[in-house]
């Protein structure tokens, strides 16, 4: 083989943006290791430039005219880049909100920053991974640092207790996913590349067997995980309420979006003749998830752990655009997930403002604040009123779109129970927001009454600023201006070759203007 | 031209809500709020006058392109069934604000609220679009729920959490069945004129009706679903229960003339006479219980759930004449409302209390309370269905409509109107009439900023009762149209019937 062709097979350039996020880390580890503690002032800028650089080289990849790189195992189509783009971005805000916490915590920035930034290579690739071995190490990429990011104060009782019950269960959901996965190798006569095995196992006259449910159903427990999709979500509560906040911020939105990135891809492409079987999984834990996620939360006083549980519901929602299986259906869950990018973080961001302040984050501490800080008050109620889907907030034009495409796929009694659940999510949202905005002010508790200065000018206050400031202003617009968002949605799914089977063709050109996608 | 309504007052709320904080700018930003009300209210008088009575479809109408891949529109307009309506909300956010000039706690959040609502109102009364209307539906919720469980009364958290929740579950059941109407039909947008239902078998349309009369009655409120309401009422405060009564009560009929009997006509049909049986029972139950009442406010809210019963029983029958009187009972049932809701609100204010065993003698000239008294006596009569005055005019079209095709609810709504009488009798003796307490009546004078609501609703009222072509004559030809649309499609049900 020359070396032309291989260059040509190999196509590296697709992975231009996961290499600018490789360079950023070795640089944010190596000036670490040169300059010390010194660094963690402007440590964190760097990470955050080197992220956004990815963003742009993500927005010169869009629309490649051949997305299949490396012999087949990464494919950076347009459904990637999206992916890819919402993880990059979910770790600049993460890092943005983790400057000062990490630095009260008594840890060192770089360190955590370089796993961050490790587990956001891993999500990265994980969303365009598209050969069996690839997608594992992509997805222990970002478990393992995961793990470590959980317990990364280490001298907090419950972030050990909490890395330990993550490690476990994800060590041992990992495990059950491979094995799924090596079934899939042995079933499609030694495929690893995702197009490739379900030839494979049609040729092998395996359409439906048994050995492919098995498969199917071991897989889903590894992505029921990620997504943290009832009844796999038990680590969700323990984890989100151990962890370093900001960690949970990254958990809740960049891990959920590759596990959401590895659901399409690899149920579309190697399930599609058990699609009925997969839906139905899904159905059920879509239900589970909604329900449990919405009802469960009712019963919290802890802020962080009610937004676990908001989060295994949010999943359910999303799920309902997977389960839709139309053009309609992944690209709203394309664009709700972009816009809980935005509210998910934008909450979480103040809810690390708050502990930063008062050391807490029990909902019943939160009463009388609109008093002392109207910033927070606003950017915390904002965020939890999109959640709860009340226009003409983010959430609700995301949430409109998931129960359009799914009334449109039929999935008529999935929509009602969306509904209904919403309902319920509206209670817990507005409890918070009751504690903040409604309480008196005699009602004030404590830490309220003690409410320090706002100052912003402290090292690591600003960056939280900016990153609360912008993430609002997209949680208030993006719904009312949601045609760019909506139409980057639909445009990632009619260019993506593997979710327009019959298309093939017509996307390798690219210069075909993308369909509306039909009965819109 | 419409977009004025809707975006002048959001605009300024955001405006007002974002205002630099200074301790004495209560006075201040009511002045600010008030302006832009009156704008809006005048720009609104101004659309009236321009209004082309003998159109009967949509006038100046605006559309902007918005979000294709949901089929939502920015598609405003404005005919005979929205045009009284939004006059109805620019008066009364008006009054609102004008009557508010106590409020000096927070008035920042408080004011910004008031004109968040009044443009989502707006904005519902003018939607074209069923999902923008839904937009602007849900957009009150949160602001309600803020005004009531912050400026409310004693039990305001209750009240306010139930309120959230009824509205929010009133909501789920229109978007679902908004949802069902758009895709059911195969129509490529949610414009109202792309939505045609008849294409759909009876079972469906009735499925969706039933979808949109239980989501638009939790709001009217109907009986079994009216339970939110006087909690919502009475813990509110004056100004708030007049938006709450006055305006919002009016979106679920809107929303039950606009979608249940202008989408569904053939539906329409077949439950209309249960509708007029349910409207009947409303008002006999909403009278009945307020006789049963010891508080003022309480009694002038299921007054509220009486009224509105005879819109349903008027929209059930849908003669022409019926839906007039529909709509003229909706404005009236709104400046009643408010005037009664904000006398109240000053009784309460001077007196400080409203139990009808401890109020007496307000009547009396000189230590009693007698221009508010008269006021309330007028008012009173108003809603009982005086003839002179607008409530007579507006109950009598709907009888009057009504009775060719449901005779029997109609006499019960008569007979329901009698009891209203009973019970206004019943307030008016135990506040207005009789001796005041010596050892309790030293109440602070009415100040003139407070009558002037009250003054300016009380002539109104009367206007419209003597003059009642200024009430009627703008939906004339939108309801006859509509009206026209059923003829045919009632003798379709009728020979399916006749074929069984």
């Amino acid at each position: 083989m020359d070396f032309a062709n291989l260059a040509a097979q190999l196509n590296a350039g697709t992975i231009l943006p996961e290499g600018i996020v490789i360079i950023t880390l070795m640089g944010v580890l190596i000036f670490d290791l040169i300059l010390g503690r010194t660094s963690a002032r402007w440590i964190g800028y760097l990470a955050i430039a080197g992220l956004l650089s990815a963003v742009v080289a993500l927005y010169f990849q869009w629309d490649a005219v051949n997305p299949i790189a490396f012999t087949g195992g990464f494919n950076s189509d347009d459904l990637s880049i999206i992916f890819r783009g919402i993880i990059a971005l979910s770790a600049v805000v993460t890092i943005l909100m983790s400057i000062r916490y990490v630095e009260q915590s008594g840890t060192a920035l770089a360190e955590f920053i370089a796993i961050l930034l490790t587990a956001t290579l891993g999500g990265m690739f994980l969303s365009g991974a598209s050969e069996l071995v690839m997608i594992f190490i992509s997805l222990e990429t970002l478990s393992i640092s995961s793990y470590l990011l959980t317990g990364y104060t280490k001298r907090d009782p419950r972030s050990n207790e909490a890395a330990l019950k993550y490690l476990l269960i994800g060590a041992s959901s990992t495990a059950v996913f491979l094995y799924g996965v090596s079934l899939l190798y042995g079933l499609s006569g030694g495929q690893t590349q995702l197009s490739a095995i379900a030839d494979g196992i049609v040729a092998a006259n395996l359409g439906q067997s048994l050995g492919v449910v098995i498969a199917l159903v071991f897989v889903i427990a590894g992505i029921g995980f990620k997504i943290s999709a009832a009844p796999f979500h038990q680590w969700t509560p323990d984890v989100y309420e151990g962890a370093p906040t900001p960690v949970i911020a990254f958990l809740s939105v960049g891990s959920k979006a590759a596990g959401f990135a590895l659901a399409i891809r690899l149920l579309t492409t190697v399930f599609p003749y058990v699609a009925e079987e997969w839906k139905f999984v899904f159905t059920a834990l879509a239900v589970l998830s909604m329900v449990l996620g919405n009802v469960v939360a009712l019963a919290q006083t802890s802020m962080k752990r009610m937004l676990a549980y908001s989060s295994i519901a949010q999943a359910g929602f999303v799920m309902i655009g997977l389960i839709a299986g139309t053009d309609a259906g992944y690209a709203s869950m394309i664009f709700y997930l972009l816009v809980y990018l935005f509210m998910n973080l934008c909450g979480f961001t103040c809810i690390i403002l708050f502990s930063l302040r008062t050391g807490t984050d029990q909902i019943a501490e939160y009463s009388g604040l609109y008093q002392k800080d109207p910033l927070l008050t606003l950017g915390l109620s904002i965020s939890l009123l999109s959640l709860g889907g009340i226009p003409p907030l983010a959430g609700f034009f995301g949430k409109i779109y998931l129960f359009w495409a799914g009334w449109q796929a039929g999935l008529y009694w999935m929509v009602l129970l969306g509904l209904v659940t919403s309902v319920v999510s509206i209670y817990y949202y507005i409890r918070v927001v009751k504690m903040m905005v409604v309480k008196e002010p005699q009602e004030m508790s404590e830490v309220v009454k003690n409410y320090p200065e706002i100052r912003w000018n402290l090292p690591g206050y600003r960056p939280l600023q900016v990153g609360l400031v912008v993430t609002l202003i997209a949680t208030s617009i993006a719904g009312i201006l949601s045609n760019p968002l909506f139409t980057l949605a639909n445009n990632s799914v009619t260019n993506t070759a593997i979710l327009q089977p019959e298309k093939v063709v017509s996307t390798q050109v690219s210069a075909i203007p993308p369909e509306k996608p039909e009965g819109l | 031209m419409l977009s004025v309504l809707i975006w002048l007052p959001i605009l300024s709320a955001i405006v007002i809500g974002f205002w630099p904080s200074n301790p004495n700018q209560a006075g201040r930003i009511r002045l600010v709020s008030l302006t832009v009300a009156g704008i809006v209210l005048l720009w609104n008088l101004f659309i009236l006058l321009k209004f082309d009575i003998s159109n009967p479809g949509m006038q100046f109408q605006e559309y902007v392109p918005w979000n294709d891949t949901l089929g939502l529109s920015y598609q405003l307009g404005v005919d005979g069934l929205s045009i009284l309506m939004l006059v109805l909300n620019s008066l009364l956010t008006w009054i609102a604000i004008y009557s508010s000039s106590t409020q000096t706690e927070r008035p920042r959040l408080f004011y910004s609220m008031i004109l968040l609502v009044s443009g989502g109102v707006a904005g519902a009364f003018l939607a074209e679009n069923l999902l923008l209307f839904f937009l602007f539906y849900e957009l009150e919720l949160i602001p309600f729920y803020l005004l009531i469980s912050i400026w409310g009364g004693e039990k305001r958290a209750y009240a306010g959490i139930k309120f959230l929740i009824y509205t929010a579950v009133s909501s789920a059941f229109i978007l679902a069945t908004f949802l069902g109407m758009v895709w059911l039909t195969g129509a490529t947008s949610f414009a109202f004129d792309a939505i045609s239902t008849q294409t759909l078998s009876a079972t469906m349309q009735l499925v969706l009706l039933a979808g949109i009369i239980l989501g638009f009655g939790i709001k009217i409120p109907l009986v079994p679903f009216h339970t939110w309401l006087p909690d919502a009422y009475v813990e509110a405060s004056a100004p708030i229960a007049i938006l709450l009564g006055g305006v919002l009560a009016k979106l679920g009929t809107y929303g039950l003339l606009r979608f249940g009997l202008g989408m569904f006509p053939q539906a329409w049909t077949v439950v209309a006479p249960t509708l007029a049986i349910w409207g009947a029972v409303s008002a006999i139950y909403g009278a009945v219980i307020a006789i049963a009442q010891k508080d003022i406010k309480r009694m002038v809210a299921y007054s509220s759930i009486g009224h509105m019963g005879y819109v349903l029983l008027a929209s059930a029958a849908s003669t022409s004449l019926a839906l007039v009187g529909a709509v003229s009972q909706m404005f009236s049932h709104g400046i009643i409302l408010a005037i009664l809701f904000h006398l109240v609100g000053v009784i309460e204010a001077k007196v400080g209390t409203r139990e009808l065993d401890k109020l007496n003698g307000l009547m009396s000239p000189i230590r009693g309370l007698p221009l508010i008294s008269a006021l309330l006596v007028l008012s009173g009569m108003a809603s009982a269905g005086i003839p002179g005055l607008t409530g007579f005019i507006a109950e009598f079209i709907v009888f009057q409509g009504s009775f060719s095709v449901f005779p029997l609810p109609t006499l019960l709504c008569v007979a329901s109107s009698g009891l209203t009488a009973v019970y206004f009798v019943i307030l008016l003796n135990r506040t207005c009439f009789g001796k005041l307490d010596n050892n309790l009546a030293y109440y602070p004078r009415v100040l003139w900023s407070e009558k002037t609501p009250a003054l300016i609703l009380a002539v109104l009222i009367i206007f419209l009762g003597v003059q009642p072509t200024w009430l009627v004559r703008w939906s004339e030809p939108t309801t006859t149209a509509m009206i026209a649309a059923i003829p045919p499609v009632e003798k379709t049900v009728n020979s399916q019937v006749a074929l069984k």
